[in-house]
């Protein structure tokens, strides 16, 4: 597995360089890192990896950093970046440039099938997920995915940290943080 | 001039309105034919009318009249059956005789084989394959068969995780997984008999096409035009698995198999290297030319003829040149590969207009002598009918609404550019006409040789283009296009058409609200038959264009109908219902249908062993695939 994804990550460098694109991957790491204004702090190494994918069970459920903010919280600019992101790493040729969803679902409504908080979306792009979305956490810095949560939240269709249980027990159907939004209960997939 | 109209048509005579009011929903455009008014006078006499073109078709390998074996029912690709039990004096009558959901949800744009006593049928993703005993009552189930398809694959595929269909060869039913695998299933068995993995999935490599085979060969190709993969189409060993050959799209002369018999009939697709030196450069290796529509064959000269897709990446301001062989097709020697001669339909393709279209071989009358064509309409908007020996380019007519070119060029072959209709990076272009997808997509016609007519589902939409500069990460777009599209006129997403190869023009449409995205079959109950995105599937005169006979469906057709006799004799017809690739660009339109993966099949009267009065029988059956995505319903 290890070698695998050694490999990709060699292999999405080369082909940045290949493609002429290093330029602007280094411009993005390097204007975001720290992150402009907001001052925040980066959540310590490994606490997403604690959050599981799964519903939990027994007492381990209080031990998990299952409300993890995003440390961009409040950052307008992290958002704005995220977006740049989106476009550039080719996000938006799957999910579409109003992330309306295409090849990849729809990231502007409630529907969330690894969960909506700050936290999980940050792990389905850190990690990747089985039906074709990459790990992106071998080729983008953490701030970076950060940012690109930061976007997706702005889409009205994610769920607070707080909501973390609701949102898996299903209790916010289409009541998420994303009431906000325009149109809301219109996407099916 | 882009006209609304056909190049070339003539306005309506007296005499085609009074056709056109005689025969309701069918629209007669080219009306005023000789053969055709010599038709409708003499339609009281007995006698079969003439062909209103001349075209015939060899219909090799002259499989047995009551079975479909191969997607096309032959290597020439018309999808006509000789059957004529089901005819337009009873077609009227059609209905449900039985059905059968195997399960997924996808797009289901293949079709059934039926094989003797049998008929087979495969799933879109996870690509699961069924065996069905039509000699019993509820035509129950021998065998199923999961490949067990990667998840992977999913995300990887641009347009819904479909396939397209399968081969039927050495006693073993042959097809190519979402994951990039080609297997062979022993048809009396359900077992795996081989399994070749082609490619990397996680490259962005998926493979949709169906599968075709002749002799002891079968020819796969890959999908991924909007990955920046790498296209080719090989050659298999059905016996084994074993690989004989790959023909790239792109590349060096070694990898596209151009060698010194290569003879292009156009001077500006001949010379050295071309797959390499009409890019930017290195970028050919990205450049896609990727293979997902249908093969066909020509006994006589040992050539299989496809096509290619668009280049990548979409974005044609990253590449300039003529970026060949994408949007192109190639007639290869079946045996080695290596490539006769090869046509460019959009050089440097500015908006997804792909060249994978299937090409149907043909045998036209052409000033006085027969001309050996193959026909393709490709999703430019241009249907092409062209001497397959030498690759010239005969006609070239507008088939649909198009505005990108003010026509192709004959003497050159290169079709004529507006240069308005040319997107620039980060500049809104509206009202691009056809989109992505095509005036039509690869949705294969049919062809009669009662008639003489091509039969054809095509649409009717336009996009507002915005291209983005995009960069090459394996396993994501490599895309960049941006895009809304909407119908071209009139509020119709589609039509149906009756094409004439040989004169370049459509004798007749009926406007369909939504996209048409079926296949075509023709029979020779002078009958064609084909499906709509919102679940219709029609019979219609196939020479008049007059809809006989219309039956909703539970979910849309993009399927591939077929037509067979079974054991008890009589004639049956049979198509998949269930919504989803390419025709989901129309999802947002009320009365877009919800998905499903149902096929029907149809009877007169309905009759047929699995249902009488009072019947109260069971058959015992083999077991459902119990796949997870399946049996199990957890996808």
């Amino acid at each position: 597995m290890d070698g695998i994804a050694r490999t990709a990550v060699v292999a999405v460098a080369a082909a940045v360089i290949a493609g002429g694109g290093t330029a602007w991957v280094m411009e993005t790491t390097g204007r975001s890192h720290p992150p402009q204004g907001g001052g925040a702090a980066l959540p310590p190494e490994g606490a997403p990896a604690r959050v599981p994918i799964g519903d939990l069970a027994g007492a381990a459920q209080a031990s998990l950093p299952d409300n993890l903010p995003n440390p961009f919280e409040g950052n307008a600019g992290a958002a704005e970046e995220g977006h740049r992101l989106y476009d550039r790493m080719n996000c938006a040729g799957c999910h579409g440039y109003k992330a309306k969803g295409g090849m990849g679902p729809d990231l502007t409504d409630n529907h969330w099938r690894y969960g909506g908080t700050p936290v999980q979306i940050y792990k389905s792009i850190y990690e990747g997920r089985p039906k074709g979305m990459p790990a992106w956490g071998r080729a983008l810095p953490s701030n970076s995915i950060w940012q690109l949560t930061s976007y997706i939240e702005s889409l009205g269709g994610s769920f607070p940290p707080a909501q973390y249980h609701a949102g898996m027990q299903g209790d916010l159907g289409d009541q998420g943080a994303g009431t906000q939004g325009a149109g809301k209960g219109k996407n099916d997939k | 001039m882009p006209s609304d109209r056909l190049a070339g048509g003539k306005p309506l005579s007296r005499k085609g309105l009074l056709i056109a009011a005689a025969l309701g929903s069918a629209f007669p455009i080219a009306a005023g034919y000789a053969a055709y008014s010599a038709y409708q006078g003499s339609r009281s006499a007995a006698a079969q009318p003439a062909s209103l073109t001349g075209a015939t078709a060899d219909f090799a390998p002259n499989d047995p009249p009551g079975e479909w074996r191969s997607q096309a029912r032959d290597y020439a690709n018309t999808r006509f059956s000789p059957l004529g039990q089901v005819n337009r004096s009873n077609v009227a009558r059609l209905k449900v005789a039985w059905t059968f959901s195997d399960g997924t949800m996808y797009g289901h744009e293949g079709a059934p084989l039926v094989i003797g006593d049998t008929m087979y049928v495969v799933s879109p993703y996870p690509n699961v394959a069924y065996a069905l005993d039509l000699t019993k009552p509820g035509a129950p189930m021998k065998w199923s068969y999961d490949p067990k398809t990667s998840p992977v694959a999913i995300g990887k595929a641009c347009c819904d995780a479909v396939l397209r269909g399968w081969a039927f060869a050495d006693g073993k039913l042959i097809y190519n997984t979402l994951d990039a695998h080609t297997v062979a299933v022993d048809a009396k068995t359900g077992k795996e008999a081989w399994r070749t993995k082609m490619a990397n999935v996680e490259n962005g490599v998926t493979m949709t096409m169906a599968a075709f085979s002749t002799g002891d060969k079968v020819f796969v190709g890959n999908s991924g035009g909007e990955m920046g993969v790498s296209g080719w189409l090989a050659a298999l060993d059905t016996k084994t698995g074993k690989e004989l050959w790959r023909a790239y799209g792109t590349g060096p002369d070694n990898m596209t198999r151009i060698g010194s018999d290569f003879a292009p009939y156009y001077p500006w697709m001949r010379g050295r290297d071309l797959g390499v030196s009409t890019w930017p450069s290195g970028m050919w290796k990205t450049g896609a030319a990727s293979t997902w529509g249908f093969v066909s064959y020509d006994p006589a000269t040992n050539l299989v003829y496809y096509g290619t897709s668009n280049p990548g990446p979409r974005v044609p301001a990253q590449r300039p040149g003529d970026n060949l062989f994408s949007s192109t097709v190639f007639a290869r020697d079946a045996n080695t590969g290596m490539a006769k001669w090869a046509y460019q339909y959009t050089p440097h393709d500015e908006w997804d207009y792909d060249g994978v279209n299937e090409h149907m071989l043909l045998n036209i009358p052409w000033q006085g002598q027969r001309r050996d064509v193959l026909v393709h309409l490709d999703r430019n908007g241009f249907a092409y009918t062209i001497d397959r020996r030498t690759g010239q380019v005969l006609v070239a007519g507008q088939y649909g609404y198009q505005n990108w070119s003010s026509g192709i060029d004959l003497r050159t072959g290169r079709p004529i550019v507006r240069p308005e209709m040319e997107p620039k990076i980060g500049q809104k272009l509206e009202r691009v006409c056809p989109p992505d997808i095509g005036t039509k997509d690869w949705q294969p016609p049919a062809f009669s040789p009662r008639t003489g007519l091509v039969y054809a589902g095509i649409f009717n939409i336009c996009m507002d283009l915005t291209d983005h500069a995009v960069s090459y990460i394996p396993g994501t777009p490599y895309d960049g296009m941006e895009m809304k599209r909407y119908p071209a006129s009139g509020g119709n997403w589609g039509a149906f058409i009756a094409w004439d190869p040989v004169r370049g023009r459509k004798l007749w449409e009926i406007p369909e609200k939504f996209m048409v995205m079926s296949g075509v079959v023709a029979t020779a109950g002078d009958l064609v038959f084909y499906g709509t995105v919102d679940g219709w599937f029609r019979a219609v005169d196939a020479w008049s264009g007059k809809v006989l006979w219309s039956q909703k469906l539970s979910s849309g057709i993009i399927g591939q109908p077929i037509t067979y006799q079974g054991p008890d004799g009589r004639q049956y017809v049979a198509v998949f219902a269930g919504v989803g690739g390419a025709a989901m660009v129309s999802k947002d339109e009320p009365g877009f249908p919800p998905r499903g993966g149902t096929l029907y099949v149809f009877s007169i009267d309905g009759q047929s062993p699995s249902s009488s009065a009072g019947m109260l029988v069971t058959s015992p059956s083999g077991t459902a695939s119990l796949s997870d995505e399946t049996q199990q319903g957890r996808h």
